[in-house]
Formats: structure tokens, C-alpha cells, sequence
């Protein structure tokens, strides 16, 4: 199907850090930021889990998430609306997660210290650039 | 009550997201600019771009359930879990405060660490109007700076 | 059947903005298949030479003239450790060779541990993250302080990078990886263009050093020998014949009466007795892995300790003269029977040489030059026939190995002081 556009690539690097809001079985929304969103392929992306958290506990009683990305280039900014597919502890979504973490870990002195347990993979249900939200670049002072 | 840490917080230099629900418990987000604790320690109102927030406000007045993540560039964060009040258009009081919050954004993602580049689009380029101002008491607020202790109840 | 008006309206705009995605497609696969080209001719120009330096310096060309890479290196992997070192360098005020990084060490060091490809855009924002977490899980006392953060070669504050491991059926060669002080620098073109230039980069990197390897095996083989040779090569080891100071133990043997035997005889009779006397000689060189230094006639230097390093360099030496005396003194009753007054003599000692390649194009021989040199040659002149003089200075090393007496006072030409030569009477054990 190839729901996400080519361009969205910029914005799943990490750049920036994303949000993403989730809601648990009795109706609780939970929102929180994260460092980022990878592109899988157009339809799907991933979201490195560490740390075990709400959002995880969430996703598990509801698949559904809203996440959002903006572009360090252009900066645009897109809502994702996601499903929870599986977490994955292999393959190659985790293992770009997996020497991510190892090679930054080990710049800033702590090799082995941080342990990725999963990479757990959406499929994209929705995608829609933001709008209201951000001016446009040509009207945002410039540095004196 | 909301924690002095916490209120000290949103009234710097934050940047804020909101969260909320469906019936069908499909969430939903938008991003706010600048944020008030009132008097009382509870009570918070805070300030979003009208255009991008139909679904949020839908969400709000279907069932109240409102979450307000909060984040400084340090990745000190934490999360505010209540219900919704009430909410209203921005007046210029409240633009004059939200365009103050922008530029201090700027400045604490410059020292962060971020480029120039990056770091003036970013701030300067949040949309302030038209807007909405968003009111909701507090039940509940968590830490979530990331690493151990993330998820902590404060109050 | 006849076509409504207001329909043609809204197919022209389809029509219109069909043709501008053909339009971008057009334009993105003409630069894709220019690049494609451009990264071919630049394989069959690496593929064509197999001089190291020159491979490194094409590779690097072109990932500043073709792929715009303004900042580009090659780390190679050495056969024995599990280190890589950087090779060549484009793009740095320094060049930044020989610079190490350790398998799983930064972008670089986890790419030529994981045999992956890596394209990262986020260092800073993401190093920020990680230390956040890290001063977390240090206060809340989960960690003991950080240690050193790895000293990687590269870009200060830089923000991408693109590491490509280089491998040669399942060998790493070495990785070849481009940076940038911008976010985001690389996107999955670079990634798919920088593989097409690394399989063949690899291949080209491997048979220019395969090449350079067996060239030093075939120098190293006109001097030492081959097991020696190759285990030079192998060590990795800088190279011997570059001029060097080392302490060894010399031994210095000849024929005593052989210049008058070389006068009186038939040339076929001096040859015969020469390639004998090599031949056996040779053997226990060889044997006791020691270095043929020269051999002009009956006279033969070799010494100990170097190119490799031996720590029972003083034994070796002894027991292959004591050996050769042995071998000789067999050899020296059919020589006797022939009426050729020919008996062996050697004199060993021990200090520093400055040692390396000495002589001139197309007749180089590995040298040794220091007193230590002199002495053992003056032993050997003062030995009479069978005798083993060795100097003062080895019988720490060699005296619950041998019976020797002491001998007198020697005068020796370059020594301050007369030294005291012990003569080697036999082995304690004979083993």
C-alpha cells in the first residue's frame, strides 16, 4: 500500500525527539516523549523499547497509539496514527536499533550498560501533516 | 498539588503535549505552547493552536480525560494525568505570555546543545494563533525524566 | 459515448500531475544511473592497480568528487588483532593515520564488529539522550561512574555518519566510513552507492595488501630464511630491514688453514669442501633458528635475538656452536685423510649492533655493525683449531650449561679494556 510519504523519512531520524500518546483499557490517555520513531517501510514503523513503562503496559491492553514526528529539515510535522503489531528481540529493525545504542553508548563511556529489549513494530493505520501548528519557515525571524 | 519542581516547570521553558481519547480509546495529540498553574496548585490551563486540535477538544468534552507530557530540552520530564475543565480562545494576555515561552525555548534548546540551525525553527516557528486555552485539574503527576525511577507517582 | 466537457478538464489535470511524477521518476533514475555509471568506471579504475596506497587514494577521490562526501576514511583490520587502523583519510586538517579503533568501539568499531552497514543521523541529540539516562542511573547508584568515553578518530561534534564494513568472503578487511557535522547528512541512496564502490573497494583493498604481503615475503626470503621470513610476515612486526639497535649474541666461525688449503688445491677440491662445510653448517643454522649474517669464503657470522626477539639467545648460540664443533670435527677426519689441514674455530659475544639492510641495488645483504661484531671475530681469530671462545659477558646466561677455563688476557682492537675469553670445553648435559 505504501502509506507514508518518501519525505517523512526526515522526520524518523531522531533529530528531534517525538511523542507519542497511548491509553489504557480503563480510558486513560498517557502521553510521552521519545527520542525516535523508525521507518520500517511505508506502512509500518518502530519504536526502541529500553525501559519497561506505561506506554508499553498500555499497548498491550490497546494496540492503538497517535504519534508524531516533526522534520529537522523542513519542519513539517505529521500525526501517526499507529497499531501495536509485535515486539520483536531479532531481524533487522532490531539489530540497526541494537548498534545504534551500542556505538552511542560507547562514545559517551558506557559500553554494555544500556540493553535493548525490544523493537516493537506498528503498522501505520493513518497519516496526516499537521497543520495550524507550525508557521511557515519563510515567517520565523532570522538570527541577528 | 502539583510539586514546586513541577510548577517551576511549567512555567519555563517546556515543551508540552497533550493526549487524549476517543470513545473508541483511539488516542489523540497536539502540542501546546506555554502553560499557567493557578493558585490553588491544581488547577492548569494550557495554550494550543486552534486548527490542529479539533480531535483533542472533541475528545476533552466526550470524556475529560486529558494527559500533559512535559519535557525541558534537558529531557528532564514529567506527565500530568486529569480532568478536563473547560477551555476558551486565547486572548492576548495569554499570546504575550506563549510568545515569551517561545523564545525561551529557543534559548534553553541552544544550550542543550542544539544547532542554531535547528534549535530557532523549532522554537520560533510553534503557531500561536488563533489558539486555545485548554483548563484541567491535575489528579496525578508522574516523573518521567528517562532512566530508572521513570513512571514515579509524585503526587 | 460522447465524452461529457467537464470531464476533460479533470483528466488534463490527472494527465498533468501524472506527468510530473513520470517527470521526478525520469530525473531520479537519470541521476541514479549517472552515479551507477560513475561508480562503475571508479571500480574498474580500483580493480586495475594493485598498489595499496594508490587503491585507498582512488576510493577516497571519488567519495569527494562523485558521492560529495566532504569527509571520508579507511580503517584496515590487521590479520592478528581485532583492532582497525586508519589507513587513509580525506577531508582532515590532519591525516589521522594510524589511528585506532577498537571492534565495537563508536559507528565504526560497532559496523566492523557486526559485519552491517550503519547510517546514523542523530549522534548529538542522541549522545544527549544516553547521558541523560546514564547521570540517572548514576545518582540512583544502578551504575558506578562512566568510564572514558572511546577516542575515536573523526569529526569533533560530529552529527552523521555512513560505515560501510568492508569483507572479502567472510574476512573483514577493514571499514570504510564518511561523516558530517550536519544531522541527517545520508539517505538510502548513499547507502545503496556506497556498497556498490565497498564490494569493490573490498576486493581491491584485499589483493593490493595480499600483493604488498607476499612482496616483503619475497624480500624478506633473500635474507632470512623462509620459515623466518614468514613468520616476520606474520607477526606483523615492523619491518627488520628498516635500520634498527638491538642487543644480540654473535658467533663468528672459520677454517683455520683454509686460505693456505684454497692456494695448494684444485678449485673443484676448494668448492667441494666450501659447499660441504655450508651445507652443514647451514643445517644447524637453521636449526637453532639463528641469522646467517654473511659468509665471505670459510668465514661465517650469525647472530641472535634479531629480527626475532629470543630470550635464550645466549643458549642458542652455544649449543649451535658447540654443535658445529661436533659436526666439524667428523667432517675434519675425511678432510685430514685428503690431506687437507682444515679445523674449525669460533668466538661468541654478546652486546649491541645497529642492525639492518646494508649494500646497494640488486646486492643488498641484512647487516650487523657494532663492536660486538669485532669482538666475536677476534675470538674466532684467537681460537685454535676446535676451540669455542666466548666472551665474559654471555656466562651468566650459559654457565649451568657449559664446563669451560679461563683463558688469558686479550688486547681487542675498539675495547677501553683487554677482556678474559672462557674457552668452551663441552656441554654439562649433552642434550
Amino acid at each position: 500500500m505504501g502509506i507514508l510519504p518518501d519525505e517523512i523519512k526526515a522526520a524518523m531520524q531522531g533529530v528531534i525527539p517525538s511523542h507519542v500518546v497511548t491509553c489504557s483499557h480503563d480510558g486513560t490517555p498517557n502521553a510521552s516523549a521519545l527520542s525516535q520513531v523508525y521507518y520500517v517501510d511505508a506502512d509500518h514503523v518502530a519504536l526502541s523499547h529500553q525501559f519497561f513503562n506505561k506506554t508499553k503496559r498500555n499497548l498491550e491492553e490497546n494496540p492503538r497509539a497517535m504519534a508524531w514526528v516533526i522534520s529537522p529539515e523542513t519542519f513539517e510535522a505529521w500525526d501517526l496514527e499507529l497499531e501495536f503489531v509485535r515486539s520483536e528481540t531479532s531481524g533487522p529493525i532490531f539489530d540497526i536499533m541494537e548498534m545504534q545504542i551500542e556505538a552511542i553508548a560507547s562514545m559517551v563511556g558506557m559500553k554494555g550498560i544500556f540493553k535493548l529489549r525490544a523493537a516493537d513494530i506498528f503498522r501505520v493505520i493513518g497519516v496526516s501533516k499537521t497543520v495550524g501548528e507550525r508557521l511557515p519557515l519563510a515567517e520565523i525571524p532570522r538570527a541577528r | 498539588m502539583i510539586p514546586d519542581r513541577v510548577v517551576e516547570v511549567l512555567h519555563g521553558p517546556t515543551w508540552i503535549q497533550i493526549g487524549s481519547r476517543d470513545e473508541a480509546l483511539r488516542p489523540a495529540h497536539t502540542v501546546a505552547v506555554g502553560a499557567v498553574v493557578h493558585d490553588d496548585r491544581q488547577t492548569v490551563t494550557v495554550f494550543v493552536p486552534t486548527a490542529r486540535s479539533g480531535r483533542v477538544l472533541r475528545d476533552l468534552t466526550g470524556n475529560g480525560r486529558i494527559a500533559v507530557g512535559l519535557a525541558l530540552a534537558s529531557h528532564e520530564s514529567y506527565q500530568l494525568k486529569g480532568t478536563y475543565i473547560s477551555s476558551r480562545p486565547t486572548d492576548d494576555t495569554d499570546r504575550a505570555r506563549q510568545e515569551a515561552r517561545r523564545a525561551a525555548l529557543l534559548e534553553s534548546a541552544l544550550e542543550a546543545g542544539y544547532p542554531e540551525t535547528i534549535a530557532r525553527p523549532l522554537a520560533l516557528g510553534l503557531a500561536i494563533t488563533p489558539g486555545v486555552a485548554i483548563t484541567f485539574r491535575a489528579e496525578q503527576v508522574f516523573l518521567q525524566t528517562p532512566g530508572p525511577g521513570a513512571g514515579t507517582l509524585l503526587s | 459515448m460522447s465524452a461529457d466537457p467537464r470531464d476533460t478538464s479533470g483528466l488534463r489535470e490527472q494527465i498533468a500531475e501524472n506527468q510530473q511524477v513520470i517527470d521526478r521518476l525520469n530525473r531520479d533514475l537519470a541521476r541514479k544511473s549517472n552515479e551507477v555509471r560513475i561508480i562503475q568506471q571508479i571500480s574498474s579504475e580500483i580493480t586495475s592497480t594493485l598498489d595499496l596506497d594508490e587503491v585507498l587514494g582512488i576510493i577516497l577521490r571519488a567519495m569527494d568528487h562523485v558521492l560529495a562526501f566532504a569527509h571520508s576514511m579507511i580503517l584496515l583490520k590487521d590479520v592478528a588483532d581485532n583492532v582497525l587502523r586508519v589507513a587513509a583519510t580525506r577531508g582532515y586538517a590532519e591525516q589521522g593515520a594510524g589511528a585506532q579503533v577498537r571492534l565495537g568501539e563508536g559507528v565504526i568499531g560497532v559496523v566492523g564488529e557486526r559485519r552491517r552497514m550503519m547510517r546514523i543521523g542523530n549522534i548529538g541529540a542522541s549522545m544527549r539522550y544516553l547521558k541523560t539516562v546514564r547521570a540517572r542511573m548514576e545518582s540512583s547508584g544502578e551504575v558506578g561512574p562512566a568510564e572514558a568515553p572511546a577516542v575515536l578518530p573523526g569529526l569533533t561534534d560530529v552529527q552523521s555518519q555512513l560505515a560501510l564494513p568492508l569483507t572479502v568472503k567472510d574476512r573483514l578487511v577493514g571499514v570504510l566510513a564518511v561523516e558530517s557535522r550536519t544531522p541527517n547528512a545520508f539517505d538510502e541512496l548513499d547507502e545503496v552507492l556506497l556498497r556498490i564502490v565497498g564490494n569493490q573497494a573490498a576486493t581491491a583493498i584485499d589483493n593490493a595488501r595480499t600483493y604488498q604481503m607476499v612482496e616483503q615475503l619475497g624480500r624478506l626470503k633473500r635474507f632470512f630464511s623462509p620459515q623466518l621470513a614468514d613468520l616476520i610476515i606474520r607477526g606483523g612486526a615492523d619491518d627488520p630491514l628498516k635500520t634498527h639497535r638491538r642487543e644480540v649474541t654473535v658467533v663468528f666461525l672459520d677454517l683455520r688453514g683454509f686460505t693456505a688449503f684454497a692456494e695448494t688445491s684444485e678449485p673443484e677440491e676448494v668448492m667441494g669442501v666450501l659447499h660441504e662445510y655450508h651445507a652443514e653448517m647451514g643445517r644447524l643454522i637453521l636449526a637453532h633458528e639463528g641469522t646467517l649474517e654473511r659468509f665471505t669464503g670459510d668465514g661465517m657470522m650469525i647472530f641472535f635475538n634479531d629480527p626475532l626477539p629470543m630470550p635464550d639467545a645466549a643458549e642458542r648460540a652455544v649449543r649451535m656452536a658447540v654443535a658445529m664443533r661436533d659436526r666439524a670435527a667428523e667432517l675434519a677426519v675425511r678432510w685430514h685423510r685428503k690431506g687437507y689441514e682444515l679445523d674449525l674455530g669460533i668466538g661468541i659475544a654478546k652486546g649491541f649492533a645497529t642492525i639492518g639492510a646494508i649494500g646497494f641495488e640488486g646486492r643488498w645483504d641484512y647487516g650487523a655493525i657494532g663492536t660486538v661484531t669485532n669482538l666475536a671475530a677476534r675470538l674466532c681469530g684467537e681460537a685454535k683449531p676446535g676451540q669455542i671462545l666466548i666472551s665474559p659477558r654471555l656466562l651468566p646466561e650459559v654457565e649451568n650449561l657449559l664446563e669451560v677455563e679461563e683463558m688469558g688476557l686479550l688486547a681487542v682492537k675498539g675495547l677501553a679494556r683487554p677482556v678474559k675469553p672462557l674457552n668452551v670445553l663441552r656441554l654439562r648435559d649433552p642434550a
